[in-house]
């Protein structure tokens, strides 16, 4: 009896200090979580198949190879539809980014002016393609904890030009993947959200599909991730003008 | 003969489409377009002014990750039969006709003897410059002005590149071209405005023009030329300095005879057109400023020599006169542009360039507006650009007499991620001596198909 009353004691112990060690943790420190595991691969090799689906059920597809190294190197080349292959897209830490156009044979500055575009006719601005870790662009504020997630909400923080005015993100409380995320557009209105399938590859937590729904224009792309590779060992000129232009 | 060339190069393509090549892991992949482009004048008669059926057949093949081959063909319906006699009607290639393009093929070897530099052998354009299809720099190409609404197009020349990286910012680039080519001049009527006509002199009749080109002798000395450009990355912008010693692509007059042809004035003048050489000093850079995407590009071209025209008036009893039909003084021409994207969605692209590509000479150049808005609707179904075109300045001085206006707005329609179907118009208006003033009698309407495969 006693020994049950001391096991027992343990575990409320136990369940108590958790219970302490969850709640206590800030909306900073999940954020800061979900950005680690987030970007923990120092570099990552993969397909996409990008479904385009309007608002009556019709699909368009779209395929791009993609290589991604830290946190703001980024090399996307198309392979389909035949009007989009070869176009391909390099985004370099500070904003800087490039398309190249096979037709003109040449690389082409992008101004951040796009930011707030679409990319490559997806549901998908710029922005949200972005490989910045949410930390370094919001300010986290713990809504809810439910039984699976923490609910965050994030306000871009000074200085920082969002197309959104907040972001609501539900982080998985074992493993801090984000799993949905809404977007909230200047005005306050959900315009957009984005659910993610996850799931381990290579030890590390990857996006293996995500699906965006623009609530307004009633549109959605969903991107199906394969072949996904990490810790390539890529070196920083993989992600140059010059690996650009090579086709 | 033709229709054999054709047909040989169509079976040679077949067993490279889709198929891995024997002893090769890799597949030569063949993509393309085909493009119709039809297209007819807006005033009495309405004649048809274009008609192109295009296969522009992109070829390529990766050796692993050191080597690449590319080419891109052109088989085209072209133009329109020009028949007199019957005996033309059993030659196909007369009643029908039709070219073959190799715009480019070469040849990509990375990491050439060193890991830093890559070589590219071959028939290639080489691409200097920031400009949206409008580039002052770009001076080793000839330009390919047969379609003189599809700026910026220019052929493939023989020639070796090689590009050095100093690191992931910085390179340095040589390239020799070692044969001279000439540009094309706009196919039909439209030439006259592009290339001087001698007018006819007081009291004269009608002036029958004839005239011979001097191509550069083909030895390296005469007919090559070379570039070399240094550029990269820096405070966020992107530099880079060129320098080139190369020919111009068009034409100009070192010689005239002028004769009559008959008793009541009728002269002819017989002339020979050389190929001047510049010395061509360039710089260009592209970055953002604000969100607003920015770029500029400036060229000094110095003629190599005072280049001479020589007018043998002896026939009809005058002194021949020597005059200078190009100074040896450098001129400057530069392009400076911006773009931005609305939050609506909507695209503008604005350019300003001193100096067309067929100007030469300093104060003999000219200032271009040109500008284009574009939107997008029905989730990139629908394209319109109701604000497109350009303004030409002759003379700021007299700028009500010395000017041009191009507008040509167009609406494209995309039924499908492939196709695009568009058309458009092109008014042109204008006074004075500028090309485009030139071509205030040509509004056209165009349409346009275009399928990706």
């Amino acid at each position: 009896m006693k020994a049950i009353t001391v096991k027992n004691g343990f575990f409320f112990i136990t369940l108590f200090m958790a219970t302490i060690t969850i709640s206590a943790q800030t909306a900073e420190e999940i954020l800061k979580m979900t950005d680690e595991v987030t970007y923990a691969p120092d570099d990552q090799v993969s397909s996409t198949i990008i479904t385009l689906i309007d608002k009556n059920g019709s699909e368009s597809v779209r395929k791009a190879e993609m290589k991604q190294k830290g946190r703001s190197m980024r090399l996307t080349r198309f392979t389909a539809p035949a009007s989009q292959a070869g176009i391909a897209f390099l985004s370099l830490p500070g904003d800087v980014m490039y398309i190249y156009l096979p037709a003109f044979g040449r690389e082409r500055r992008i101004a951040s002016h796009v930011k707030n575009q679409s990319f490559a006719g997806t549901d998908f601005t710029y922005e949200d393609m972005e490989a910045v870790p949410f930390s370094e662009k919001f300010t986290p504020h713990l809504l809810e904890t439910t039984g699976e997630h923490f609910i965050l909400e994030l306000t871009p923080r000074e200085g920082i030009r969002s197309d959104y005015s907040k972001l609501v993100i539900y982080v998985n409380k074992e493993h801090y993947y984000s799993t949905r995320t809404e977007f909230y557009d200047r005005g306050g209105r959900k315009a957009k959200e984005l659910t993610i399938t996850s799931g381990k590859v290579q030890g590390f937590w990857a996006q293996k599909e995500m699906t965006m729904q623009d609530l307004v224009k009633n549109h959605t792309t969903r991107i199906a991730v394969e072949n996904i590779s990490f810790n390539n060992d890529l070196d920083d000129s993989e992600f140059t003008v010059r690996k650009l232009v090579q086709q | 003969m033709k229709t054999n060339r054709f047909i040989f190069f169509a079976l040679l393509l077949i067993p490279f489409a889709g198929k891995p090549l024997q002893g090769q892991e890799q597949q030569m992949s063949i993509r393309g377009s085909w493009t119709s482009d039809q297209r007819i004048r807006m005033h009495d008669p309405y004649p048809w002014s274009w008609s192109e059926n295009r296969l522009d057949l992109g070829l390529k093949k990766n050796f692993s990750d050191k080597a690449s081959f590319q080419a891109d063909v052109w088989l085209r319906s072209f133009g329109f039969p020009f028949l007199t006699s019957t005996d033309q009607l059993f030659n196909k290639d007369e009643s029908s006709p039709y070219n073959l393009d190799i715009r480019e093929a070469w040849l990509d070897l990375y990491g050439f003897l060193l890991p830093q530099m890559d070589l590219r052998i071959g028939r290639q354009v080489i691409t200097w410059g920031r400009g949206d299809r409008l580039n002052p720099t770009r001076s080793l190409n000839p330009l390919d002005l047969e379609d003189v609404w599809d700026f910026g197009r220019y052929h493939g020349v023989e020639a070796v590149k090689l590009d050095y990286y100093l690191n992931n910012d910085f390179f340095l680039q040589g390239v020799y071209v070692p044969f001279f080519r000439p540009a094309t001049l706009p196919r039909g009527d439209l030439s006259a405005a592009f290339s001087g006509q001698f007018g006819a002199m007081p009291g004269t009749g009608k002036m029958q023009v004839s005239d011979s080109l001097i191509l550069p002798e083909l030895r390296p000395a005469s007919s090559s030329s070379f570039g070399f450009k240094a550029g990269g990355f820096l405070l966020g912008f992107d530099l880079s300095v060129s320098y080139a010693l190369t020919h111009d692509g068009l034409p100009l007059p070192s010689s005239a005879v002028v004769s009559l042809t008959d008793t009541v004035g009728n002269m002819m003048v017989q002339t020979e057109l050389i190929f001047p050489r510049y010395h061509i000093a360039g710089a260009d850079l592209a970055g953002s400023l604000a969100g607003i995407g920015i770029w500029a590009e400036g060229a000094m071209l110095v003629p190599a020599e005072e280049y001479l025209l020589n007018t043998d008036l002896s026939s009809i009893g005058l002194p021949g006169i020597e005059s200078v039909a190009l100074e040896k003084k450098p001129f400057f021409r530069y392009l400076i542009g911006a773009d931005y994207t609305f939050r609506d969605g909507s695209y503008l692209n604005f350019q300003f360039l001193h100096g067309f590509f067929h100007e030469r000479g300093k104060g003999n150049l000219n200032d271009y507006f040109i500008v284009e808005w574009q939107k997008k609707l029905f989730r990139d179904r629908l394209s319109i650009s109701p604000v497109s075109g350009a303004f030409v300045v002759g003379d700021w001085k007299d700028i009500g007499n010395d000017f041009a206006l191009v507008w040509a707005p167009v609406i494209k329609y995309f039924p499908n991620d492939n196709t695009e179907l568009g058309i458009g118009v092109r008014l042109i208006g204008g006074k004075g001596n500028t090309a485009f003033a030139g071509m205030k009698d040509r509004d056209e309407v165009f349409g346009k198909a275009v399928f990706y495969f």
